[in-house]
């Protein structure tokens, strides 16, 4: 069966993007980013004094790649996971940082940002973010009819002749 | 296992290219993205080594357009076919929801595509998915080599069950890479409907 590895919905997401938006205030970081295990975002936040953004999916895609090879050495050395990753360049940094099992805390900051208060304020939010999918997971399953079928077959056909 | 934001009205879907070393997933990666218009594909990322054999994987996210209000996503990755890289084709699979198989017609990859084959079905079942309940398509890969073997040989090693829907292709000029990848998104969105 398939089933959504995670869903939004109206309200919890409205939650979410504020809780976003709260960290970009506290923090002054340029992104960022919630996205699933898979690499897909959730939702996303930009400060607006950032550049033209990266590639969001290539971003979210590599992220998750990065922590599931993570997670997989953390196992090979006995450990159950290393929840954070951090990534320091020259001029910049990535943060990432575990939201229970199915989701990705990311964030893009440059130097003039401390990574001391980056880790405070993002627990915070953490905190605050897991409990709201938490509660999403008694949320019923979205339904799809054969007019769905028939609608994707189109856009196929549209694009892949 | 698609993801379904319903705030962001986006269904997102991951298909991933899976087989043998040198057998062309890359390259039908490769002719999709040079085919599709620019505004409906994202960024490829190929991650690969210095003699360009995929090291982690490739990657492309491509939009197909808005179905019952729904924008719908497809992420299209290859995982790398040497049989050495194994921890990484078992990390990709993960949340997968359809699959191309891409098989290579060479008489002496006959071996590799059955060793690739039971390699993908163990990797799946370590994801807890049975291999009969998820999409996947045959692309039987360099139909124009000369010496290319039978379709039906390379089938009766791979699937001999006849399960599978079979494409001829050769993705280097492009033949059959569309279809391969239609018939893979129509089975994930058809499961899709049927099975939410």
């Amino acid at each position: 069966m398939i089933e959504p590895t995670l869903a939004l919905y109206g309200d919890a997401y409205d939650k979410v993007d504020r809780h976003l938006e709260e960290l970009l205030k506290n923090t002054g970081v340029r992104y960022c980013l919630l996205v699933d295990r898979k690499g897909f975002v959730l939702s996303h936040k930009e400060a607006i004094w950032a550049p033209d953004p990266p590639a969001l999916d290539s971003v979210a895609t590599l992220v998750a790649s990065n922590a599931a090879a993570t997670s997989a050495l953390a196992n090979m050395l006995g450990e159950h996971t290393f929840s954070e990753q951090i990534h320091q360049g020259e001029n910049g940094t990535l943060y990432v940082e575990s939201v229970g099992a199915e989701s990705l805390l990311t964030l893009i900051f440059d130097s003039t940002v401390p990574l001391g208060r980056v880790k405070v304020q993002t627990k915070k939010t953490i905190a605050e973010v897991a409990a709201i999918l938490e509660a999403l997971k008694d949320a019923p399953a979205v339904e799809f009819d054969e007019d769905f079928s028939k609608g994707a077959s189109a856009l196929l056909d549209d694009l892949l002749g | 296992m698609s993801t379904i934001n319903f705030a962001a009205r986006e269904i997102n879907c991951k298909i991933v290219y899976y087989g043998p070393g040198v057998a062309g997933k890359t390259v039908n990666l490769k002719y999709v993205f040079s085919k599709v218009p620019e505004e409906l594909r994202g960024e490829m990322v190929s991650l690969e080594t210095e003699d360009e054999r995929t090291l982690f994987f490739d990657f492309m996210p491509l939009e197909l357009g808005s179905v019952q209000g729904f924008k719908t996503r497809f992420h299209l990755y290859t995982v790398p076919g040497q049989v050495f890289y194994n921890a990484s084709r078992k990390l990709i699979l993960r949340g997968v929801d359809g699959i191309v198989f891409v098989a290579d017609s060479a008489p002496e990859r006959l071996r590799a595509n059955a060793e690739s084959m039971r390699n993908l079905r163990e990797n799946l079942a370590e994801h807890g998915i049975d291999v009969n309940t998820i999409p996947i398509v045959l692309q039987i890969n360099k139909r124009d080599l000369p010496g290319a073997l039978p379709v039906d040989i390379i089938r009766s090693v791979i699937d001999p069950q006849r399960k599978m829907p079979v494409i001829e292709a050769e993705a280097i000029n492009g033949k059959g890479v569309f279809e391969s990848l239609k018939l893979a998104s129509k089975l994930v969105l058809d499961r899709l409907a049927k099975t939410a």
